[in-house]
């Protein structure tokens, strides 16, 4: 056990040994922190504070909305024709429901930073195609599979390595949004619920910290899927271009081809319709009709099981040769 | 004479149908330093990768201190360090790095054992550069380093003197006979140029088309009863031709101020007395070891990569 944790050690230290891993720390922080900034300094009205009269200031911005709205030429107000009605719907909600309005702080940056975790699923994608691909590329497998470590062990400890990555990755993306957003925004305090425009067009209260999880969560499924297959497309070819460019463009055009056969009974078991677990929640319609969370959950063990069992099939049991 | 340390045992390897390996029989002992002599694509790589568990075995075995390296990877492989083809390592991280990282994949190596392969190949100064920056020599004197970490029983360096130059293929040999003297390991080095490794081996196994053709030890090739060009350098070539064609019936040609003559190792003192008893001056005498050379130099005229 303790050789296997060297082994996973070995992976980091090449991993962050090189700089091109640090430029992805670089350009994650810097997006979190160009996105809070634009947040900050382009006033939308999200940042709206409401004090302990929050019932008459929500009653007041009613009226001159409606108001503005009346006024309004059709081609002039374009924006908060759009804008306006939205606010009214939400200003409501708050005012039927009796629910404080919340300022916009760190813990809802942090909620709205759930779309990063696509640039992280990117970056896992890169070092999980090279992981395995850079050693026959270096000629180094040569030196590695001739120790006294198991290949499936070797395999293994590459494999956890993308994963601890991946953790890392999402961990530096949290406490970057979050620090940023506290800096910028403030912090409300943990217990903060939310209201959010549900995918149905209504609002709805949440537990933010827990929808916070989640959405990572669901993120991370996508994440783990999409790296285990760049894994086992670079173990099989050996060359780390074609599992990252195979990788990505699936990721990116998985779900236009998904929606593209959606009418065939065939097209539910397709990766791609399955990755996205967030569509069975938030009153949303699941890619295909009848497809359910657990069948989703099915499907994906699947596939992840055989992407696995591909690499272990083509990292173990074939020749290390030259050319 | 000791167990050996590595037994190939008709080994075979094809691919693709292709009959790379043909079947190789032969021992390696402990101490000794083994030459796997062949021109190129004669299939030397292809059997160090199979004695290391790169490539599968298509038929036969290796073992290694009497452990199969096909049913007993972690066992056999323990006792073996190598070079395949080139001595490939991170180029991102320094020499140091690159030790630490291998030494980290087998239990029990220390950090002063690190220190000590390193004093050994001569390392210690470029030891905190990339190894991206390294020549050749140093690349080469690392990948030993490398191999010798965790004190194996064997050694395979394959074809470690190419691209070095003539003083750096001498330090190599003499790593390589202290290697074989002092610690008695088992070391077998492949090239492809017999003047390269000739020194450096006690006995040479030539390979040719996947099938070892001969396997001689490099004392043998003086044998009593066979003939060497001895070449002699004299200060007077004429009268010392004349005096050795006169005396032992023999053609005798004259190169600069060598004179040259084929002859047994036993005759070797009678010519020289002979000279002598001339009051011919002798400044040399150097015996060409020519039968392997000859034999080598033959098998590699019609080497045919089918
Ligand atoms: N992976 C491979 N696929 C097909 N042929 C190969 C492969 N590897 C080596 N060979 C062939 O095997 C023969 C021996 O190659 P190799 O062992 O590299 O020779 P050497 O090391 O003696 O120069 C060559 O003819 C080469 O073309
Ligand atoms: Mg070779």
């Amino acid at each position: 056990m303790s050789n296997f944790i060297q082994l996973v050690k070995n992976e980091q230290i090449k991993l962050y040994v090189r700089k091109a891993t640090w430029v992805m720390f670089a350009i994650l922080a810097l997006i979190a922190i160009l996105g809070a900034v634009i947040v900050r300094f382009i006033d939308d009205g999200s940042l709206q504070e409401y004090g302990d009269d929050w019932r008459e200031e929500l009653q007041e911005e009613n009226q001159q909305i409606t108001q503005q709205m009346e006024e309004a030429n059709s081609d002039e107000m374009e924006f908060s024709e759009a804008m306006n009605p939205a606010t009214l719907e939400r200003n409501n909600y708050h005012l039927e429901n009796d629910i404080k309005p919340q300022g916009y702080d760190a813990w809802k940056y942090l909620y709205e930073n759930t779309f990063l975790a696509s640039v992280i699923s990117l970056f896992t994608i890169i070092v999980a195609a090279g992981i395995i691909a850079n050693e026959f590329k270096w000629g180094t497998i040569k030196l590695l599979l001739i120790r006294p470590a198991s290949r499936l062990k070797i395999l293994a400890s590459k494999y956890i390595s993308i994963l601890v990555f991946a953790l890392t990755l999402l961990l530096f993306l949290i406490v970057v949004s979050w620090t940023v957003g506290a800096i910028l925004f403030g912090v409300d305090g943990l217990s903060s619920n939310a209201v959010i425009l549900q995918l149905d067009g209504t609002y709805e209260q949440i537990d933010l910290f827990k929808e916070t999880i989640i959405a990572y969560g669901f993120k991370m499924v996508n994440l783990v899927m999409m790296a285990t297959f760049a894994f086992m497309i670079s173990t099989i070819f050996r060359s780390s271009g074609m599992a990252i460019g195979l990788a990505i463009f699936l990721m990116f055009a998985g779900n236009g081809v998904v929606l593209f056969v959606s009418q065939y009974d065939w097209a539910k078991y397709i990766l791609f319709a399955n990755t996205d677990l967030s569509q069975y929640t938030g009153g949303s319609e699941p890619a295909i009709e009848g497809m359910t969370m657990a069948f989703s959950i099915i499907v994906l063990l699947v596939y992840y099981c055989i992407f696995l069992a591909a690499s272990w099939w083509a990292f173990t049991k074939r020749d290390v040769a030259g050319q | 004479m000791s167990n050996p340390a590595m037994q190939l045992i008709g080994l075979k390897k094809t691919i693709r149908n292709k009959p790379i390996i043909k079947g190789l029989d032969f021992n390696i002992y402990p101490g000794e330093v083994f030459g796997f002599l062949g021109p190129n694509g004669a299939g030397k790589t292809t059997t160090i990768r199979m004695m290391v568990g790169l490539m599968k075995i298509t038929e036969g075995d290796v073992l290694i201190e009497g452990k199969s390296i096909k049913t007993d990877f972690k066992e056999a492989i323990k006792h073996v360090g190598a070079i395949v083809e080139n001595p490939e390592m991170y180029p991102f991280m320094t020499g140091r790095k690159n030790l630490e990282h291998y030494a980290r994949m087998i239990p029990g190596i220390s950090k002063e054992r690190i220190n000590e392969v390193i004093a050994l190949v001569g390392l210690e100064k470029p030891i905190n550069e990339k190894v991206g920056r390294y020549s050749l020599g140093m690349r080469q004197r690392l990948g030993i380093a490398q191999a010798l970490l965790h004190k194996p029983s064997i050694l395979i360096l394959d074809e470690p003197t190419n691209g070095l130059d003539p003083s750096g293929i001498r330090e190599i040999r003499r790593y390589i006979r202290d290697l074989a003297e002092q610690e008695n390991v088992a070391v077998i080095v492949s090239s492809h140029l017999l003047s390269e490794i000739e020194l450096m081996c006690d006995r040479i196994g030539i390979i040719k088309n996947g099938e070892i053709i001969a396997i001689n030890s490099v004392n043998d090739t003086m044998e009593q009863t066979e003939l060497n060009d001895v070449y002699i350098e004299l200060d007077n070539v004429q009268i010392g031709k004349q005096q050795l064609e006169q005396q032992f019936d023999k053609e005798v040609r004259m190169e600069k101020d060598n004179i040259i003559l084929s002859a047994k190792k036993d005759e070797i003192p009678q010519i020289i007395k002979s000279l002598v008893s001339e009051n011919i001056n002798i400044y040399g005498v150097y015996v060409k070891r020519s039968s392997l050379e000859d034999k080598f130099l033959e098998l590699i005229g019609d080497n045919t990569i089918e």
